[in-house]
């Protein structure tokens, strides 16, 4: 769950919606989807809740290889 | 003492000799307008005569050199052309042999603009078609701009108003003069390889049209039409457009107005996610609601036909119940799996919830297996669980009854 991007969530929620919409499933499908879909409102609802801003600066070394470092702001 | 004869060629190579070794007048740049303009289609070679007010001298670009030519040349241009001066032995004649070629003063710049921006909508780089959509929810924004300019203090500041959350990769680059549109397209090529933004915003403050030039420069097209990742193009200028805004998969007339487009509009998305919930909630109920009223009809039907066995009505609603609990037991399984999710979503979710279905006295039956459909699943002695409303009954099958009586 943790891997997924909150665009793929959403669209994941839609998609749930509307087969849960549909109403064509049985209830043991229906409730494996319910339950997915409230874990997916959840972690879209736990994304928007972040608040530490960071900033990050992209280096080319020498060698050619890239670094991120912090910026303090 | 007898003046020296020299042949009419060794004066000419002698004149060249001395021209080139003049260090001023080799690499060199020379500002003119653009007259007489020749494009010798064999050899490829292109001859005209730069001018000011007051003197002309010839110039030359050798096929070899006009391949680098970022413009055509056309009569009129005001030019700044970079190379050195030598003679042109067969006819006496000093030229400039020319290396480069760049646009000087605002009527040339346009001329020249609109010619690379023709040529680059016919190679598709303009297409409405291949522009990429702004993700809703943006974490990450890569920003390529200069680290001394303003641009970035804007963006940083309205990020950080609109999503705290959001995170930053800053390129630094030139964004202005001979070195930026290298450093601009290399920061794309960067930020595209590091990765894992959400979209990248490239841009500068205002400035004049030649401070802006590096946003017209083909290379920097190049970059943006290349970038996976979506472009916001932030050239700090209102009315006009470069390059760089027509090939940006977005244009923001500013710093700040890329930012307010990169950072989300949170607001909107947790009305959006909230609406989910409610439609999840409405579709879950709608499927209890429908299964548990043609259960009741069913119960009723049942009842009815198997007049006469009213005595064992008792019993009957026992299985009838055991028929519910079938039903909503797939519910319960689930829901005891991951009792602590669901807690979590419980406070929003209360009315939606199987429970509430249980809380009309249905209980849903699980055994080792999962689910006990049929009381074939199960024979005396086995441990199940009834889940209730507001917990669940470790129970230990007695007895089995088939329930054939209630097949049609």
């Amino acid at each position: 769950m943790e891997k997924i991007k909150f665009e793929e969530a959403m669209s994941r929620l839609e998609e749930i919606l509307d087969k849960l919409e549909a109403g064509e499933l049985d209830l043991d499908d229906s409730l494996l989807l319910f339950e997915e879909g409230i874990n997916l409102t959840l972690f879209c609802q736990q994304q928007l809740q972040v608040t530490e801003q960071r900033m990050q600066k992209l280096i080319r070394k020498l060698d050619g290889s890239f670094e991120l470092v912090e910026v303090e702001e | 003492m007898q003046p020296k004869v020299l042949t009419v060629s060794e004066l000419n190579k002698f004149i060249g000799l001395l021209l080139e070794s003049e260090p001023g007048l080799q690499d060199f740049w020379l500002r003119g307008e653009i007259s007489g303009f020749k494009l010798y289609q064999q050899s490829g070679h292109m001859y005209f005569t730069l001018k000011d007010e007051e003197s002309t001298v010839s110039a030359v670009i050798f096929k070899s050199r006009t391949r680098a030519l970022k413009f055509m040349p056309e009569n009129g241009m005001e030019v700044l052309a970079r190379g050195s001066i030598s003679v042109f032995n067969p006819q006496g004649k000093y030229q400039l042999y020319v290396d480069e070629l760049q646009l000087f003063g605002a009527g040339s710049l346009s001329l020249y603009l609109q010619q690379l921006k023709e040529r680059l909508e016919k190679q598709g780089y303009f297409n409405a078609d291949l522009k990429k959509p702004i993700p809703s929810f943006v974490q990450k924004v890569g920003v390529i701009t200069s680290q001394d300019g303003a641009a970035i203090q804007d963006i940083l500041k309205v990020l950080r108003q609109r999503h705290a959350g959001i995170q930053v990769i800053f390129y630094h680059s030139a964004v202005q003069g001979m070195d930026a549109p290298m450093e601009l397209a290399q920061g794309l090529h960067y930020l595209n390889a590091w990765g894992d933004m959400d979209v990248i915003i490239i841009g500068r403050g205002g400035g004049s049209w030649e401070d802006l030039m590096a946003f017209n420069s083909e290379e920097v097209v190049k970059a943006i039409f290349e970038s996976r990742i979506p472009v916001i193009s932030a050239v700090g200028h209102e009315t006009d457009f470069t390059l760089a805004d027509w090939v940006a998969d977005v244009r923001a007339a500013t710093p700040t107005q890329a930012a307010q487009l990169a950072a989300p509009d949170l607001q909107q998305l947790r009305m959006e996610i909230n609406r989910s919930q409610q439609r999840m909630q409405a579709a879950m109920e709608k499927i209890y609601y429908n299964r548990s009223e043609s259960l009741d009809q069913l119960v009723m039907k049942r009842i009815l036909k198997t007049s006469g066995l009213m005595q064992s009505l008792q019993s009957r609603e026992d299985k009838l119940q055991d028929l519910t609990e079938r039903l909503l037991r797939a519910a319960n399984d689930n829901l005891s799996r991951r009792q602590n999710q669901l807690a979590m979503a419980a406070s929003g979710l209360d009315k939606l919830s199987p429970l509430k279905v249980l809380q009309r006295g249905y209980a849903a039956v699980r055994g080792e297996t999962g689910v006990i459909r049929s009381v074939q699943q199960v024979s005396p002695g086995d441990k199940v669980q009834l889940i209730l409303a507001d917990g669940v009954l470790k129970v230990k099958i007695e007895d089995r009854e088939t329930g054939e009586r209630w097949k049609k």
